[in-house]
């Protein structure tokens, strides 16, 4: 994996990361799962399903495109295995090709989406669509990548799923109408994109920590599965335009067609940000390798939030800081970059609204976890507890964002408030 | 139900560790005993019960061969549970310690039911209205329960403060939320 990791950099004081200049994250199961599933509860099971492939379509096409270019990659079998490699060190799973340049199978065993989903979701509802739009869309990319066909020549059906409990998960390959969009953002793009960096509340004690975080994180990779197992979560390396192109095309289909159902979307998306907070900043906090690196969780709040900070910095989320923190009152999170609102802007232009709904919902998160989680207690973020959590009383934080760099502001603000 | 009935119908059989009555159709706790030592939640238990008893019935009318002696026997890894109807209003699941043998265990059952049937009221149910137990089924299974009525919202278009009240659906909402509901839970139909 010594070629992927020297393909790896970052923005120097805006914590984002790139992979041959595509802007990635890690995100763990809970929160693909619970984005995907927004997905097709606002556009319908058939077509969310078919909209996030397509999105997986171009971002992956995106990627690969430009890892072979960086790795003088030009034969095809050379490109299929460089694709498998670098789709199981993203933790998203092993995957197998047989294609040819008019379309074929590929074969995945196991899926970070569909493996997570069983495992999440198994014993108590059945899936009735497949999962891995990813997958799908990951499958078509290769399939165009690795004959240097147009992007658009292929599209790709996942037709058994784990999830289904099939025994693997299959695609079919086969030609595809091509879609033109403007091109997706790379690292030169988003460095005009993020306003200037500035520090925070406790940016001392952040950068102290975020540093053995990041090498850390560095080592992190897919298992012989193409797995990424770790903190009680399911990490995967993802392609923040998969994320962005899914959540703004769901909010710009309300927009216009059922502006009474946004606030709705809204809270879903948000709600997707407090999931990813609660698991993966959590567990993450509650590990051992945590306290090697900063210490156990004493439970004190600004501890807890400053952590907070760390680990979305350590995971390529953006440059977030801490600008003021009230215990039981208030928390204003400010960044002048996220992965969120630049690539609005480099997509859709500026907005009269703001736009960084992951964010908002993590920061609403970060309060609760700050406020009501007994760390001392090592509690286990179990389901139960995330429910006790987030429904009901305790839920008297609220959270706005009150500036945005799509709105043309300098940087991205959430103040949660308690009413 | 005199104060208590249920406590002086189990008194004395050993291995017994609950009792739940259930009533039917809605899968609503009527009335419980839980011993001492076992911090459970009856209401939450009860309604499992009387789904799993429901899914049971129609399992065994599919095959042709349900009839209102049968009972469900299930063998966890400390408990043994045993569900079975009382009348047509009423079902009771009884949970007993693993180690006791099964045949003590439908014996004493069958003597338990024998004095709480005499005791269970006779009466003509009145059906809730089917959106509210539309949405009560999908609360009791969803995934997430505390985001499930965004999600009906969301793909249904029906307003959330109406879903609140799912008493006032009319028709072809209700028709909507289950539809939503077997999607939710990945069910071709909604036995309810």
């Amino acid at each position: 994996m010594q070629e992927l990791n020297s393909l790896k950099t970052l923005l120097p004081q805006h914590d984002l990361t790139f992979l041959a200049g595509v802007p990635y994250v890690y995100h763990c199961h809970h929160f693909n799962l619970f984005h995907d599933q927004t997905i097709s509860d606002v556009l319908g099971e058939e077509r969310g399903l078919e909209f996030r492939s397509r999105a997986a379509h171009r971002a992956f096409s995106q990627l690969l495109d430009r890892i072979f270019q960086a790795l003088g990659t030009d034969t095809p079998p050379e490109r299929f295995e460089i694709a498998a490699r670098l789709f199981a060190w993203m933790g998203q799973g092993k995957m197998e090709f047989s294609l040819s340049p008019e379309g074929g199978t590929t074969r995945g065993m196991p899926l970070h989406y569909s493996f997570a989903w069983k495992q999440k979701y198994g014993s108590k509802i059945r899936c009735r669509f497949p999962v891995d739009a990813v997958g799908a869309g990951f499958s078509a990319a290769i399939g165009e990548a690795g004959f240097n066909l147009e992007p658009g020549s292929f599209q790709a059906t996942e037709t058994t799923c784990i999830a289904q409990k099939h025994t693997h998960c299959g695609f079919t390959i086969s030609a595809g109408g091509s879609e033109s969009a403007k091109p997706l953002p790379v690292q030169q793009d988003l460095e005009q994109l993020v306003g200037p960096s500035f520090p925070g509340e406790h940016e001392g004690e952040i950068v102290r920590i975020l540093a053995p975080l990041r090498e850390f994180l560095a080592g992190v990779a897919g298992d012989e599965r193409g797995l990424i197992q770790a903190f009680n979560i399911f990490a995967a390396a993802h392609l923040t335009a998969y994320y962005n192109r899914t959540a703004f095309g769901l909010i710009h289909h309300l927009e216009s067609g059922n502006p009474k159902m946004l606030p709705i979307a809204v809270q879903l998306l948000r709600e997707a940000g407090r999931v990813c907070v609660f698991n993966t900043f959590g567990n993450l906090m509650l590990s051992p390798e945590w306290e090697g690196l900063a210490s156990a969780p004493s439970g004190a709040i600004e501890e807890t939030v400053l952590s907070c900070m760390t680990i979305a910095r350590g995971l390529g989320f953006g440059h977030w800081t801490i600008k003021e923190i009230e215990p039981s009152k208030r928390f204003v999170l400010q960044t002048p970059s996220n992965y969120e609102s630049p690539f609005y802007i480099h997509q859709y232009g500026t907005s009269e609204k703001a736009r960084c709904y992951f964010l908002q919902g993590a920061a609403h998160a970060i309060m609760l976890l700050a406020h009501e989680v007994d760390w001392k207690a090592r509690p286990e973020l179990t389901e139960e507890l995330y429910f006790r959590l987030f429904h009901g009383s305790k839920t008297n934080w609220v959270v706005e964002e009150t500036r945005c760099r799509s709105q043309g502001n300098p940087l991205c603000e959430v103040v949660v408030t308690h009413r | 139900m005199p104060q208590n009935f249920v406590a002086q119908a189990v008194e004395d059989v050993p291995g017994m560790r609950a009792i739940f009555i259930t009533a039917m159709p809605d899968a609503l706790l009527y009335d419980y005993w839980i011993r001492e030592n076992d911090n459970w939640s009856a209401e939450d238990v009860a309604s499992y019960f009387g789904d799993l008893i429901r899914a049971n019935r129609e399992g065994l009318k599919a095959l042709g061969s349900w009839s209102s002696e049968m009972q469900v026997t299930i063998e966890s890894a400390d408990t043994l549970v045993v569900l079975r109807e009382l009348t047509n209003d009423f079902v009771c699941g009884g949970v007993f310690d693993r180690k006791t043998p099964l045949g003590m265990v439908r014996l004493h059952l069958k003597r338990v039911t024998e004095r709480l049937i005499d005791h269970l009221p006779s009466f003509e149910v009145e059906e809730r209205p089917r959106g509210v137990r539309v949405m009560e089924f999908l609360q009791r299974y969803a995934p997430d329960p505390h985001m499930v009525m965004l999600r009906v919202a969301m793909q249904t278009g029906i307003d959330l403060e109406m879903l609140r009240t799912p008493e006032k659906l009319d028709k072809a909402q209700v028709h909507q939320v289950e539809e939503a509901t077997q999607r939710i839970l990945g069910l071709d139909s909604l036995n309810i």
